[in-house]
């Protein structure tokens, strides 16, 4: 599951048990109030005459109109913000059966194909929808050509894993600090 | 964890996403005067909506009617969040008159992971079946860095695939197969 999963999953949870406890609450609160018995745990006479003395212009309900705004724009960011996906499809070779590869073992496979590239100390990679990138480190003194031999790896990586949909790659290469 | 959470859960947040941008834009539109000046001054809770439930007993038990519906379904989202849509049991029965053949999902599971396990560079194998949208199997291959993945999926979509298919009776049962490649380095398990 990817982080954008976590966070909505997360957030979901609050606002259901929020939903749970507040409604519940309010239930509690009216057959209190059937039963002629005072407020048991919402002050809700409070709440109303807040209610009336206040106008759709004050600034504070206001305020809390550009909450609710905002909140609800959050709460669509949420469901509708893709993020990196948790998986790329490969190419499928039969019928009835979808392979995949996981994002973060693809980049990790990517990594260690640059890494492996003489006059490279080390390298990271991160993959994203349609662009591979991969920072990679070089020794003090390297050869030159060697961003075309990273790429070609990468591409030699990626190509070995078939992807279903072909991907930009993007090398940046950085001197090792050597002090 | 389920896929089928991730949608519900971006269902329910689309819908009250919506209502609360509705409800806030709308009050907005009321305190700028866009539903006539005077409005933009009258209270919040007004005099004909704050005496609306009286004399008409039903309102109030309407209303914890309609709540009580809003936490059942809130509890039932709250679950959504950590049930699995695994299955541990696969009926596989063609005739009830016959009796009843029931699979154990961990006993084909076993076999799935135990045979892909056997193939030169998987060096772990995890399999599920799962059922949201139709069942299906998914099945996650860890693969050695060395791994030739065009032989490991070649070997995974003819025999293992098509081992488990056999196994539930079904020439097209779905199937996802998720490969990791390069997530170790040397095998855990080795041929002595």
């Amino acid at each position: 599951m990817t982080a954008a999963n976590w966070v909505t999953r997360v957030v979901s949870a609050l606002l259901a048990l929020a939903l749970l406890i507040g409604s519940l609450l309010a239930v509690v609160e009216i057959v209190a109030a059937a039963l002629g018995r005072a407020p048991a745990l919402i002050p809700y006479p409070e709440w109303t005459s807040w209610l009336r003395t206040h106008s759709w212009n004050d600034w504070i309900v206001n305020a809390v109109l550009g909450g609710l705004v905002v909140l609800g724009l959050l709460f669509l960011v949420l469901a509708f913000r893709r993020g990196k996906p948790a998986s790329l499809a490969l190419r499928s070779r039969s019928g009835g059966v979808d392979v995949t590869a996981s994002r973060r073992s693809v980049e990790k496979s990517l990594a260690t194909a640059a890494a492996r590239t003489t006059g490279i100390a080390g390298a990271s990679a991160s993959v994203s929808r349609r662009t591979a990138r991969v920072d990679a480190r070089t020794v003090a003194r390297s050869e030159p050509g060697i961003r075309e031999e990273v790429e070609s790896a990468v591409r030699g990586r990626l190509d070995s894993l078939g992807l279903e949909r072909r991907m930009r790659t993007r090398v940046d290469l950085t001197m090792k600090d050597t002090r | 964890m389920s896929s089928r959470a991730n949608v519900i859960n971006r269902v329910v947040l689309t819908v009250l996403g919506l209502l609360l941008l509705a409800a806030g834009g709308l009050g907005f539109a009321l305190s700028v005067g866009a539903f006539g000046a005077s409005r933009a001054t009258y209270p919040v809770l007004s005099q004909e909506v704050s005496t609306f439930p009286d004399g008409r007993p039903w309102f109030w038990w309407a209303v914890v009617g309609v709540l009580l519906l809003i936490a059942v379904l809130a509890l039932l989202w709250l679950l959504t969040q950590v049930k699995a849509d695994r299955t541990t049991r696969l009926d596989l029965t063609t005739n009830a008159r016959d009796g009843y053949t029931t699979l154990h999902a961990t006993a084909l599971t076993n076999a799935v992971e135990d045979e892909a396990l056997g193939i030169a560079g998987v060096t772990s194998a995890t399999a599920n079946v799962h059922e949201h949208r139709g069942r299906h199997a998914l099945l996650r291959v860890e693969l050695a860095d060395s791994a030739d993945m065009g032989e490991v999926r070649t070997r995974l979509e003819d025999e293992v695939v098509a081992h488990l298919r056999e196994g539930v009776g079904d020439p097209h049962f779905p199937v996802t197969i998720e490969l990791r490649p390069g997530a170790s380095r040397t095998p855990q398990r080795s041929i002595i």
